[in-house]
């Protein structure tokens, strides 16, 4: 099959970034939801810490736009080549939104930046932890009921996944 | 403070463009209540693929901010503030929500990445995934009404 060239809009950050880095990013939240399992009262607070967090999107917004503000005042009062600069980010923010990849990515991504879908998956399974959604074997161990509750919020049922 | 980046594009969108957007959305759980597993994974493999909100806007910010920097490059070079506009206006979306784009985009039914989540987190329930939220004998209304309720 042939791979589109405007990647699926919940895989294009994951697909761009190295394998290690998105299993780091997955074992953190496994890790966390472990804690949840065994303090279901604090659930409610992370939830709302969910809401807040700055996913990769708002982030490279947040730089992009910057940069190309600095390069623009730059070339406009100073010298005409500053806009070699925002010419580079507006041909990276385009990239980004249409491929994925984006020069700051990789390093975002080591920083624990999360997308929408992996900050979404967390709060699922919390929701599953707590027993929102479905219930969880109340015998198995918290980090197997972590795991029960993450595979219970991934973004797509196993069988779809070639 | 900045506003939280789940609600911050609702809260900054036509209440109206919300409404329909969330009866839009309830309509396509309602759809897959009694769908099999298969027609569900193709519905998720669909909300995959969907323009989110944040991808839309940064497209066409990225357009209006090359089309500055080609006329400053073939006539004035002034004419590059039209790219600091759209990155101005980029700014003010990632910190505050709101840009003056955004409420065209959302009439036209733009979701955000956490209102397909949420569709998605619905679906997996009706998938069973989640131990199904409500008994597999009651309606399939009352299947994707509490789906719903589920993931919110």
């Amino acid at each position: 099959m042939v791979q589109a060239a405007v990647a699926a809009t919940n895989q294009r950050v994951r697909d761009n970034t190295a394998r290690h880095v998105n299993r780091r990013i997955e074992q953190r939240t496994l890790a966390r939801l472990a804690y949840f399992a065994e303090h279901p009262d604090e659930i409610e607070e992370r939830l709302a810490e969910l809401d807040a967090e700055w996913d990769v999107e708002r982030l490279i917004e947040a730089e992009g736009s910057t940069t190309i503000l600095t390069g623009v005042v730059l070339g406009v009062l100073g010298h005409r080549r500053w806009l070699a600069l925002p010419a580079f980010a507006t041909g990276m923010l385009l990239l980004h939104s249409v491929q994925g990849w984006y020069p700051l990515l990789p390093v975002f991504r080591r920083f624990g930046i999360r997308t929408e879908g992996e900050i979404a998956q967390e709060r699922y399974a919390l929701l599953a932890l707590r027993g929102d959604i479905g219930g969880l074997a109340a015998d198995a161990s918290a980090s197997a009921r972590a795991r029960q509750a993450l595979a219970m919020a991934e973004r797509r049922p196993r069988a779809a996944v070639h | 403070m900045p506003p939280p980046t789940a609600t911050r594009v609702p809260e900054h969108s036509p209440k109206r463009a919300n409404r329909q957007i969330e009866r839009e959305t309830e309509g396509f759980i309602a759809l897959y209540a009694d769908a099999t597993p298969e027609e569900i994974a193709e519905r998720l493999a669909e909300l995959d693929r969907e323009w989110d909100i944040e991808r839309t806007l940064q497209t066409n910010f990225a357009i209006v901010s090359a089309i500055g920097l080609a006329l400053a490059a073939l006539k004035d070079r002034r004419l590059a503030l039209l790219s600091g506009l759209a990155a101005r206006f980029m700014l003010q979306h990632s910190v505050q929500g709101w840009c003056p784009p955004l409420p065209v985009f959302r009439k036209l039914g733009v979701r955000t990445a956490a209102e397909i989540s949420k569709e998605r987190a619905a679906l997996q329930a009706l998938a069973a995934r989640f131990a199904a939220t409500a008994p597999l004998e009651a309606a399939p209304g009352e299947r994707a009404r509490s789906a719903l309720q589920a993931v919110r």
